[in-house]
């Protein structure tokens, strides 16, 4: 049958992966999948990591699309299953050391993070050292806020997301979630603050 | 207001998150206070330091994660069975015990049945499901399944025909981009559409790349395909036609999130012909935060926030 002459968006999609169509259930996971990925990665610092979130979110809403009625947005309940994935790594990263991401292998020294693409400096090597210890220093920082501070940062300065929406997100209110904020960039204005 | 409580408000100020009446008082506050405008200054510089540090993952890593997952959803029954099943199950009555020669007696019934339903089913049924009259599957059936980039600027496309094949190109390579020119607007397949004007985003320099983005900004259903399609034509927010279109959008558009993408854009560029439109904007928005961008945008123009 040619499906193309039947309209696919959003519900659609939703309601067709509810009644078990799995290439709908992917379609819809292309929707959102590199926003998840990159929250996961931001968050975790380690693409390993966000490999892992990125499986388990997905997998956790394949088997639980069920339930979904359709009383929030798709992304919010989406997102919800993300970060409190990444919330739960982040506990259980406190209690054992914090990995390295330059590991020893048979062909020498290998940093994780080049498999990520950051934003390039310009061609000053002046400018270039200062951006690496600039991204260096936000690193650190980042990874000495507490999980929950942190993934309100990321979700309010990467992901552009509202502190109501994002309150909804890990079930707290809107101003609990913004004194969260205010605390994430006070730390991170204190450790920067020598950079600018 | 006080210096140290500006200057600790400073951050939810740039993130939008103060209410009217502290944004007001902070910004007061600011006009007359270089202490503060200073903070204001490294503020910004540090947020745009932020921005340096942002990870995006690689293509590779996201196909990596894409194959994994389709590998594990394989082996996954599905949560629940699909209507058409549970329906046939209902429907579909088990013989534990049929003479042989029931079996050609039951295929001649059928023929017979499918040959009296063809004839009671209204043909504009079989026209919308792209069949013609003779039952046949017309050639332009075809359609683009998925899109994904594979890593060092190449780009593979999945095509659905009578049998599937695979393509994969640069994004110069002119049948790859008319492939995601024809992907981007296939109405059943929002996922596919983020995806194809996610790719071609990257060429708003090719006219016809930026007329279809400025098409999808303005015509498409989904609200994510409108927010990429937007982020394409980020660098062309000064440009004349860009600008007329964005116009229409933050008047047309119903999702908020376009409207305050579309705000924010807009008022880069000040220019006298905006106000008219900022001031219908205030008498019509109810978003507290395109409301508060257009009145400082009329403020910076020395315009009324208000058409008397």
């Amino acid at each position: 049958m040619a499906q193309a002459a039947v309209r696919m968006d959003e519900p659609d999609l939703i309601r067709a992966a509810q009644r078990g169509d799995q290439r709908a259930f992917e379609q819809l996971v292309r929707i959102y999948d590199q926003n998840v990925l990159r929250i996961a990665l931001n968050l975790l610092r380690s693409p390993e990591d966000a490999h892992d979130i990125y499986q388990e979110a997905f997998l956790r809403v394949y088997k639980n699309l069920h339930t979904f009625r359709f009383d929030c947005s798709f992304h919010t309940w989406l997102y919800r299953i993300v970060t409190n994935l990444c919330l739960d790594a982040l506990r259980k990263r406190r209690v054992r050391r914090e990995e390295n991401t330059v590991v020893e292998t048979s062909e020498g020294t290998l940093d994780r993070m080049d498999t990520v693409e950051e934003q390039r400096a310009d061609g000053n090597p002046q400018r270039q050292l200062m951006s690496h210890q600039l991204k260096k220093r936000i690193q650190e920082t980042l990874a000495s806020l507490t999980p929950r501070e942190r993934t309100v940062f990321e979700m309010r300065h990467y992901q552009g997301l509202r502190l109501r929406a994002i309150g909804d997100m890990l079930g707290t209110s809107e101003e609990a979630a913004k004194n969260c904020l205010f605390r994430a960039t006070q730390k991170m204005r204190a450790a920067l603050g020598d950079f600018v | 207001m006080k210096c140290d409580e500006v200057q600790a408000t400073l951050p939810l100020f740039l993130y939008g998150e103060l209410s009217f009446e502290e944004e007001e008082r902070l910004e007061v506050h600011i006009d007359e206070c270089d202490a503060c405008r200073d903070a204001l200054a490294r503020e910004k510089t540090l947020f745009q330091s932020f921005d340096a540090a942002e990870l995006k993952p690689s293509q590779d890593l996201l196909a990596e994660c894409r194959a994994s997952l389709h590998q594990s959803l394989m082996h996954l029954e599905p949560a629940r069975s699909s209507l058409w099943n549970r329906l046939r199950e209902g429907f579909t009555i088990h013989f534990h015990f049929t003479p042989a020669f029931a079996q050609p007696v039951g295929a001649v019934a059928m023929l017979f049945a499918g040959f009296f339903l063809a004839r009671m089913v209204p043909s504009s049924f079989l026209d919308f499901h792209g069949m013609n009259s003779a039952g046949l599957v017309e050639p332009s059936a075809s359609r683009v399944r998925y899109v994904e980039p594979v890593g060092s600027g190449k780009v593979q496309i999945v095509v659905d025909e009578t049998r599937q094949r695979v393509l994969s190109g640069s994004l110069e390579d002119e049948s790859i981009k008319r492939m995601l020119l024809t992907a981007m607007k296939d109405p059943s397949d929002a996922g596919l559409r983020v995806e194809s004007v996610d790719l071609l985003k990257s060429q708003p320099q090719n006219a016809e790349v930026r007329e279809a983005l400025l098409s999808a900004l303005q015509h498409d259903p989904n609200a994510g395909v409108r927010l990429k399609a937007l982020d394409g034509l980020k660098q062309f927010a000064g440009d004349e036609e860009t600008r007329k279109t964005l116009t229409q959008v933050l008047l047309k558009d119903d999702n908020p999130g376009v409207r305050t993408q579309v705000i924010d854009l807009l008022i880069q560029h000040h220019s006298d012909s905006m106000v008219g439109v900022l001031q219908e904007v205030m008498g019509k928005e109810d978003n507290g935060y395109i409301r508060m961008r257009c009145q400082k945008a009329l403020r910076d123009m020395n315009a009324s926030v208000e058409t008397y």
